[in-house]
């Protein structure tokens, strides 16, 4: 038991009796509670936290040689219960308004226990609890400016290094500026660079990563169908809408709706209609089946059979949103921290209220592999997928809110078309071409169908127009087809691997079935891609960046090999090798000594006299002198070839080349 | 999350660049160890010596046994300015250390003081430069060779005010000093002296007046034999400082010294102070001599023991029989069958 308690027993740490060094541990938990200021928008306990810290870091410093009373010990220990009764009362109830219990109680660590900096060992916790701020402050940082903080953060963990080590050597804090700073910039930079240049390995964040304020307001009655903000008709509690009217629309603005932190720039799932009546689209399933916050890849469909492996998306919600979670899909797993989750009858995801501002949640997506010829090659009538089509998909090849002029329209543009890949393909091309996109469209006169006065009258739309008459069009050909609304990917940045979405990325696309595939998204909204829905991910930030300069050729390759999860393992990679070089370094540090550089003719001269000895019956015995082996030998060429050796192992003359050279030929 | 992989490129940017800065550092350091000041005890000879004899002593002062002296730690930085950089070792047994966040291309020292010095050679052992780069990840080693950085001498004070040391001496005339015919040296004017004995290409040189000294006739040579093996290094402290006080006394009176033990090398400058002290300063760790070296011919013999050894003793006897007057000095209570004036003390000092 003795033995075990000194193996778990940390060994003492000196005390740190660097005022620079405590200096720089508290400029470090300043950067990072102004962090927290700024991107998360707290400013009470962070002020208290930071004068609070700098008091007790005075106090500590001056009793840094005192013995530790229990007293004090047990009056920091109650504050510290405090704190954590703090966090969880904000938590659960918030109490104290619960504006980030977790950064906050984070503070009031570090404030506390700044009270009782004795050793180096304290001074280290206190930055990597500063460190864990930062990491909140993260969380909610989407812009560049965030690397000004990171990097004065760095900067202070340097400082400290640096003060802690001069003062163990008994050094005043001063050095060779210049060879420091080209030592500290070129850091900065050389990182800098090394962050755009190598693969960022895409993580799984669920749930202790992602930090949100949990919502525990529960569900209450039914789910209905709410639509994301394109149509405002009568809504839930939660504040949604529940069908699409093609009447009309309302206006959207450039406000962010919400930040999404992905690799795979991605459309936005939300919600599902798949019933078209008079000009509106409503859904006609209301089921739905209960689900916990965190929804593991068990309770969710299988990984679907053509797919590059999941990407992650974390969203952070800036508006009030309706309680609807918009993902990429197919849903490998996710984490809202939310009491409840439920999923509808096609795949979207409800929490119980509003997406409220500040609000978070981790989708695992799977990435689609649909490539045309995999699309061509699905069979309608195969047996296999005929048995597995659900009865109530019915409902998506229902032709008749079509009028004939469109349906005259559809087979005319599908005509010729070998398979369903390539009608769907047909329409949508033809939808892009001879469409104009709008969002500037008068009402639709009244008694007009919205989706005729859009193909034959106006010709011009927004996407919901478009992707209504796609999917009526495909419905008339006997394909099933459904609208879906969401957010398209937004102002991606592939740098910091994230997405801006505004009020007017809102959007709305079309979703095929394709047998053996499942629901394929068709986008017929001119400009985009038909079938890019989701694109690469990006695990390499610089092809991502290459990628920002389509012109350019690298930008696909680039791309590409991003899409290669394996790739992943590069920076790790490097981070061993460079780990494995550095430890090398620390074991050879003692015993380094310069290698013998050979001087000229050294080298052709001992191979010289190891061919000599070659040549002898018997070569030279290990305990055996050159000399006295010359002796043995008898050889008026191993005497010269001897004393050569001799002088320069004895005197360092060795001889030149053509010394060397005459004595070769001499033997050849 | 971006940031993180931000930050730890960062991090590890840092630590690379550390690694070759810590590569640089290492290059152009030198170390040097010396003896800076002196700060002489209450009832140091540095006190009582005359100007003229502290200035031929050591440079930059002599040091006595009981001094305080500071070592000056210099680093040097013959490629321009590096840092940090410590050097730790050994002085006299002791560890020391002392370290600089900059040295500078004019180089960077910082003295340690040590108190009441010991009598003998101060070493300076197992030193090493310590260099690393500015965060403290990756250290350099670089060792310094082994040195005497300094040399305390032994403590003395004149004798001659004592009662049976001014009988003793009382049967010996007094020479005059100065008024010999054998060129003796130069000394500083004093009032008295007479114009012609100026060496005014001396006065011109050291920018005052110098005389000519000679000789004083009939001055006789001082053989002070010491115990060969003191027991004890107390003892061996109390021979040297018995020692340098009589050659001391001689000196200041004219004479010349010799110093000698059995089996010891003898002094080799007869009139050189430092070089007595130094002599005694290393007693008894000086080289042996190569066979019996026979004690050397002198007026008078003052032997400083503290046991009875054979050969010590047979020297002095041998000397009594030539005629060479002879006293001794006994410390402890070492009993001497010799037919001579002996003065019995302990370890104290002064005696």
């Amino acid at each position: 038991m003795a033995g075990l308690r000194r193996w778990f027993r940390l060994p003492a740490s000196p005390i740190e009796h660097s005022v620079e060094g405590r200096a720089f541990v508290f400029s470090g938990f300043a950067v990072a509670v102004l962090a927290i200021v700024i991107y998360g928008q707290d400013y009470v306990v962070p002020l208290l936290g930071v004068v609070a810290a700098g008091c007790g870091h005075v106090v500590s410093y001056r009793e840094r040689n005192r013995k530790r009373t229990f007293w004090r010990q047990a009056f920091l220990a109650a504050l510290v219960f405090g704190a954590l009764f703090y966090v969880i009362a904000d938590s659960s109830l918030a109490l104290f308004g619960g504006v980030l219990p977790q950064a906050n109680f984070a503070i009031l660590l570090v404030a506390i226990t700044s009270f009782d900096l004795k050793t180096r060992r304290n001074c280290y916790s206190s930055l990597w609890i500063s460190l864990a701020l930062l990491y909140l402050a993260a969380v909610y940082a989407w812009d560049y400016a965030f690397g000004i903080i990171a990097a004065l953060w760095t900067l202070c963990l340097a400082g400290f290094w640096l003060a802690s080590h001069l003062r163990r050597i008994n050094a005043q804090v001063r050095g060779p500026a210049r060879a420091i700073v080209v030592m500290v910039v070129g850091a900065l930079v050389a990182g800098g660079v090394s962050f755009i240049a190598v693969p960022q390995p895409s993580g799984v964040p669920i749930s202790p990563l992602v930090i949100s304020l949990p919502n525990f307001t529960a569900f209450r009655g039914d789910i209905e169908s709410p639509a994301l903000p394109l149509v405002q008709l009568a809504g839930d509690p939660s504040g949604a809408t529940s069908s699409v009217d093609l009447h009309y629309r309302g206006r959207l603005g450039d406000a962010p709706v919400m930040y999404v932190r992905t690799g795979a720039p991605a459309y936005w799932r939300g919600l599902v209609f798949d019933t078209y009546r008079d000009g509106a689209w409503t859904a006609s399933q209301h089921g739905y089946r209960e689900l916990p916050p965190y929804v593991p890849p068990r309770l969710l469909p299988a990984a679907p059979p053509d797919n590059l492996g999941t990407f992650v998306q974390t969203v952070r919600v800036l508006r009030p949103l309706p309680g609807v979670i918009n993902a990429a899909y197919p849903v490998e797993s996710l984490y809202a921290p939310v009491a409840a989750l439920r999923e509808d009858a096609y795949g979207t995801f409800h929490t119980p209220d509003q997406l409220k501002p500040g609000q978070t949640y981790s989708v695992v997506s799977y990435l689609p592999n649909l490539t045309p010829a995999v699309l061509r090659g699905a069979d309608p009538m195969d047996q296999e997928h005929l048995d597995a089509y659900p009865d109530h998909y019915d409902v998506y090849a229902d032709p008749d809110p079509v009028s004939m002029r469109a349906r005259d329209l559809a087979s005319e543009v599908a005509r010729g078309a070998a398979n369903e890949y390539d009608q769907v393909m047909a329409l949508t091309t033809y939808l892009q071409r001879n469409y104009r996109y709008t969002l500037n469209l008068p009402p639709v006169p009244a008694g007009k169908d919205p989706v005729d006065w859009f193909l034959f009258d106006v010709k011009t739309g927004y996407c919901e127009q478009f992707a209504t008459a796609e999917a009526l069009m495909l419905r008339s050909l006997g394909i099933p087809a459904r609208l879906v609304t969401g957010y398209a990917t937004g102002d991606y940045d592939p740098v910091l691997n994230q997405a801006i979405v505004r009020e007017h990325d809102a959007h709305a696309w079309v979703e095929v079935w394709f047998p053996g595939h499942g629901w394929v998204p068709v986008d017929p909204t001119p400009g985009v891609s038909p079938l890019a829905a989701t694109r690469f991910p990006n695990h390499w930030a610089g092809g991502g960046i290459a990628r920002l300069l389509p012109h350019l050729t690298i930008g696909a390759p680039a791309a590409a090999l991003g899409s290669l999860g394996a790739l992943a393992v590069v920076p790790v990679a490097i981070a061993i090798a460079v780990a494995v070089v550095l430890a090398y370094a620390w074991l050879r540090r003692r015993t380094w000594k310069p290698r013998h550089k050979m001087q000229p003719g050294e080298s052709d001269l001992l191979r010289l006299y190891e061919r000599v000895q070659r040549r002898f019956s018997r070569r030279r015995a290990p305990p055996e002198t050159p000399l006295e082996y010359q002796h043995a030998m008898q050889s008026q060429l191993l005497g010269d070839v001897t004393q050569a050796v001799n002088e320069g192992v004895y005197a360092g003359r060795w001889p030149d080349a053509k010394r060397v050279r005459e004595l070769t030929e001499r033997i050849s | 999350m971006p940031w993180l992989f931000l930050l730890a490129w960062w991090v590890l940017a840092l630590v690379g660049a550390a690694a070759v800065y810590a590569g640089w550092n290492r290059s152009g350091l030198s170390l040097r160890l010396a003896v800076r000041n002196a700060t002489p005890a209450a009832g140091s000879p540095a006190d009582e010596l005359p100007d003229h004899v502290l200035r031929r002593g050591p440079v930059p002062a002599p040091v006595f046994e009981g001094d305080g002296f500071g070592i000056e730690i210099a680093l040097g930085a013959a490629r321009g300015e590096r840092g940090p950089v410590w050097a730790a070792g050994q002085i006299a047994n002791k560890d020391v250390s002392a370290g600089t966040g900059l040295v500078p291309k004019a180089g960077w020292s910082r003295v340690k003081v040590f108190r009441a010095a010991r009598r003998g050679p101060v070493s300076a052992s197992g030193w090493r430069i310590h260099t690393s780069d500015p965060l403290g990840f990756f250290g350099g080693v670089r060792r310094a060779a082994d040195s005497e950085i300094a040399l305390i001498l032994p403590r003395f004070a004149s004798l001659a005010a004592r009662r049976q040391t001014r009988e003793l001496e009382a049967s010996v005339a007094a020479p005059r000093a100065g008024s010999g015919n054998e060129l003796f040296g130069i000394r500083e004017y004093r009032p008295g002296d007479s114009l012609r004995r100026i060496h005014w290409r001396s006065s011109a040189r050291h920018g005052e007046l110098v005389v000519r000294e000679y000789e004083p006739p009939g001055v006789q040579t001082l053989g002070i034999f010491v115990d060969p093996n003191p027991v004890t290094t107390e003892i061996a402290d109390q021979v040297a400082r018995i020692a340098a006080s009589e050659a001391w006394d001689c000196l200041r009176d004219g004479g010349r010294v010799v110093i000698w033990g059995p089996g010891l090398e003898p002094t080799q400058s007869p009139r050189d102070l430092w070089g007595l002290l130094e002599w005694l300063a290393r007693y008894p760790s000086q080289a042996p001599t190569n066979g019996e070296a026979s004690p050397p011919a002198s007026g008078e013999v003052v032997m400083v023991t503290s046991s009875a050894n054979p050969a010590l003793i047979e020297a002095v006897d041998e000397a009594r029989r030539r005629g060479t007057r002879v006293r001794g000095w006994v410390i402890g209570d070492a009993e001497l069958d010799i037919d001579a004036p002996m003065e019995r003390v302990g370890t104290a000092w002064p005696v």
